[in-house]
């Protein structure tokens, strides 16, 4: 498997237990191209605050690295890397050490 | 045990905190720019600067390996600059800002992530008395604790549903480091503004605290409590 396909099992794991913490009835059976922040996508700011830092929590324990999704490349790009699972395993991925 | 991390713990009144906690039975995680000044099986010193952001992610990713989570936060690391305003330059108000404002800012929001699992997770940041008071010579000193009060303000409301209590005290001049160097004359004339004209002490800062920290200060958030009799 990919490290982009890792990265993204590891998201939708994390989205599913957010969908049950936050009662997201459309995110219970996410996948890569599940919508998640911004139009269309059902995740209000306290509940992506929450699944940011869970990601980077299981990125750390996973990976032993510590990496921040709240930067300012993050907060200037065009596009939210916040939107979709697969954009948000893109913006994981760009911030992992090589 | 219990995992307080304390800002500026090298000397002053965030030393006295630190030995404070860690005689109550706290682990206590403190920083300052300089090596530990506290030998204690539960104290572990992380040398940095607040404002250093990447240091401070470094940081709690080291607390959330060795410790799991953070039940408390006090941010009482900062810097003052007692000059006229038409005296100061540029780069030292960066230099407050940096530390008072910048470094508060990141600890709220790396320590906030850690305390997400636990119940009864506090912050408490610091302000001064000065803001309230307007005290002359200490503009961007002052402008930058009501930054911090702001912040403490709209992170108590930002945090409540991650169940974090956001407070803040604003001490009097307690003799540290801090003051020393002010002119009598204009100690005297800044006591005779507070109720309780006396010097603060440690112990007066370390029983707000002990109040915000309490299990049953639940209800009490994004408040400011002058002492001294300051309002």
């Amino acid at each position: 498997m990919s490290e982009k396909k890792v990265i993204e099992a590891l998201i939708i794991d994390l989205v599913k237990l957010l969908a049950e913490d936050f009662q997201i009835d459309s995110l219970i059976n996410p996948d890569a191209t599940t919508l998640l922040y911004g139009i269309d996508g059902p995740l209000d700011s306290m509940a992506l605050v929450n699944l940011i830092a869970d990601i980077e929590d299981a990125i750390s324990e996973k990976f032993s690295v510590s990496i921040s999704l709240a930067d300012e490349k993050a907060m200037s790009a065009h596009h939210s890397p916040y939107r979709s699972v697969t954009s948000l395993a893109d913006a994981v991925l760009e911030r992992m050490p090589s | 045990m219990k995992t307080i991390v304390i800002t500026g713990s090298r000397k002053g009144i965030g030393k006295a905190l630190a030995e404070h906690y860690l005689k109550d039975g706290w682990r206590v995680a403190g920083c300052s720019r300089d090596d530990a000044s506290i030998e204690h099986s539960h104290y572990f010193h992380f040398s940095l600067d607040v404002s250093d952001e990447d240091a401070v992610i470094a940081m709690a990713h080291k607390i959330k390996t060795d410790f799991g989570r953070v039940n408390a936060l006090l941010n009482n690391a900062g810097i003052a600059s007692m000059n006229h305003a038409l005296l100061t330059p540029a780069k030292t108000v960066n230099q407050i800002l940096q530390t008072n404002v910048v470094g508060t800012f990141i600890f709220c929001r790396e320590m906030a992530k850690l305390m997400r699992s636990t119940d009864n997770a506090r912050i408490v940041n610091f302000t001064t008395i000065a803001h309230p008071l307007n005290l002359e010579g200490e503009a961007i000193y002052a402008a930058s604790k009501a930054a911090v009060e702001s912040l403490t303000r709209i992170l108590s409301r930002e945090l409540a549903a991650l169940k974090i209590t956001v407070n803040a005290v604003g001490p009097t001049p307690i003799d540290t480091d801090l003051i020393r160097g002010v002119p009598e004359d204009k100690m005297k004339a800044l006591l005779s503004r507070q109720s309780i004209q006396r010097m603060g002490k440690v112990t007066d800062v370390i029983n707000a605290i002990d109040f915000y920290l309490s299990e049953k200060s639940d209800f009490i958030t994004g408040q400011v409590l002058y002492l001294g009799g300051v309002s």
